[in-house]
């Protein structure tokens, strides 16, 4: 049964590339008999068509048989999803014995591995078997001196070097996102109500990368956010903050590491800048850009000037299930999702002011979330 | 032995493999999420287009300067 699923499989597979192969060379029968004619020699469609009606007549096969393949495929694998297949199973199954159920639950192991794999299956080997197949029919026509040759030749190797090379980056579902920034939000919303601490968090800007700093201060170079246990907006004094610590004593409140911390690094590496080396203006220029081109965390996201304060509208963020009722995260409104949590560390470092999220506004079906951010002096 | 494609052939050639790669990439660039299962660098791939654009440029200065 299992050599059979996997002879399935392989035919799937062949009569892919068949239709691939088929595709290919009907393509380059119509770019060959058709445009290189009107090209080079002035022909029109139509006398071009006369000229070479058996290329027309091959390719048109060609076509059809891809066409073909394709419902064939289509046929066979509704054929093998059909109920008599389900109803023989369920036959076997009640007449079977607990070897039965073992290799049926190999076979389902099996397939599931067959499953990840064909859905896994990267573009590399479809590269590398185009460009080999293309250097091969280049080697052959300049033996032969064929021209078809050469141009079948530089279209396979073409299209397997660019396979190879806009190969896709890892992909990673956005509910994947949500799933593992929930757990850390509902740990700082457990610790918040423990410690019954209700201050506004702050955004305490970092020393630059570059600054010496003696070893016992070394802590102060990394960002983090200050939750008091009261509400006011002094900070921890500096011997504090460098010792990295978690409960600070004066003022009573915690140190944490701000969720978009990681992210504003990422912000760095993709502008191949240091955020402080740039100003204010810069920033409104670029994070956009950023954020929603290279990498595609919003689909659109606006930076602006309020009076004093800072304004963000982040529409279609990745992180917008985060704000939803049913999670019920307090800690996501107060200290800002890993996006919004990145703009306020991002301001910091540039302005070395104190950043507060003062007020976030949320559109019902969470497609637009807006953010306020005040900065302040240390 | 000879190579049998001549520059002008290799012009046309990269002339319409580069339309295809930018308006291929043009069309991709505009959308933010990914295509069903269909996932590509799309940076990767508009840097090939501009590339290839760049070369048949090249191809047709070098046919101005040096006509065969």
């Amino acid at each position: 049964m299992l050599d059979q699923k996997r002879w399935r499989l392989g035919t799937a597979k062949a009569i892919r590339l068949l239709q691939l192969l088929f595709l290919s060379i009907a393509l380059w029968f119509i770019y060959w008999s058709h445009i290189y004619e009107m090209t080079y020699w002035n022909k029109t469609l139509l006398e071009t068509f006369q000229s070479n009606f058996p290329n027309v007549l091959v390719y048109s096969i060609l076509i059809i048989a891809v066409i073909s393949l394709e419902f064939q495929s289509k046929r066979r694998r509704r054929i093998s999803m059909g109920p008599s297949s389900v109803k023989t199973r369920e036959i076997s199954m009640s007449t079977s014995s607990v070897k039965t159920l073992e290799t049926l639950q190999k076979e389902n192991e099996q397939l599931k591995y067959e499953l990840q794999r064909s859905k896994k299956l990267p573009s590399n080997k479809i590269g590398i078997a185009l460009l080999i197949i293309g250097a091969l029919l280049l080697f052959a026509s300049v033996i032969t001196s064929s021209t078809i040759l050469a141009f079948i030749g530089l279209g396979l190797t073409f299209w397997g070097a660019l396979f190879l090379f806009a190969r896709p980056t890892k992909f990673v579902r956005s509910q994947i996102l949500d799933a593992t920034a929930i757990s850390s939000y509902i740990t700082l919303d457990r610790i918040m109500d423990d410690l019954n601490y209700k201050g506004k968090p702050i955004y305490i800007p970092p020393y630059p990368k570059e600054t010496y700093l003696p070893e016992h201060l070394r802590g102060l170079k990394e960002m983090v956010v200050f939750i008091s246990a009261k509400d006011y907006t002094k900070i921890p004094a500096i011997e504090e903050m460098a010792k990295k610590q978690f409960l600070v004593k004066n003022p009573k409140g915690i140190c944490i590491t701000p969720p978009g911390s990681a992210l504003v690094s990422l912000f760095e590496k993709e502008l191949r800048s240091d955020f402080t080396k740039i100003d204010l203006d810069g920033l409104y220029n670029s994070l956009p850009t950023v954020i929603m081109n290279n990498l595609e965390l919003a689909s659109n996201f606006e930076i602006e000037t309020e009076k004093e304060l800072i304004h963000v509208k982040i529409t279609d963020s990745v992180y917008k299930d985060l704000y939803s009722k049913e999670q019920k995260l307090k800690s996501v409104h107060s200290i800002g999702c890993p996006l919004t949590s990145a703009v306020a560390c991002a301001l910091a470092i540039i302005t070395g002011k104190l950043v507060t999220i003062t007020k976030s506004n949320i559109s019902p079906d969470l497609k637009t979330v807006e953010v306020w951010y005040q900065t302040v002096e240390g | 032995m000879q190579f049998p494609l001549s520059m002008s052939d290799i012009s046309l050639w990269i002339a319409v493999m580069a339309i295809i790669l930018l308006v291929t990439s043009e069309l991709i660039y505009s959308h933010s999420e990914n295509f069903g299962d269909f996932a590509i660098d799309k940076t990767r791939l508009r840097l090939a287009a501009l590339i290839f654009g760049a070369s048949f440029m090249v191809t047709v200065l070098l046919r101005v300067i040096a006509p065969s």
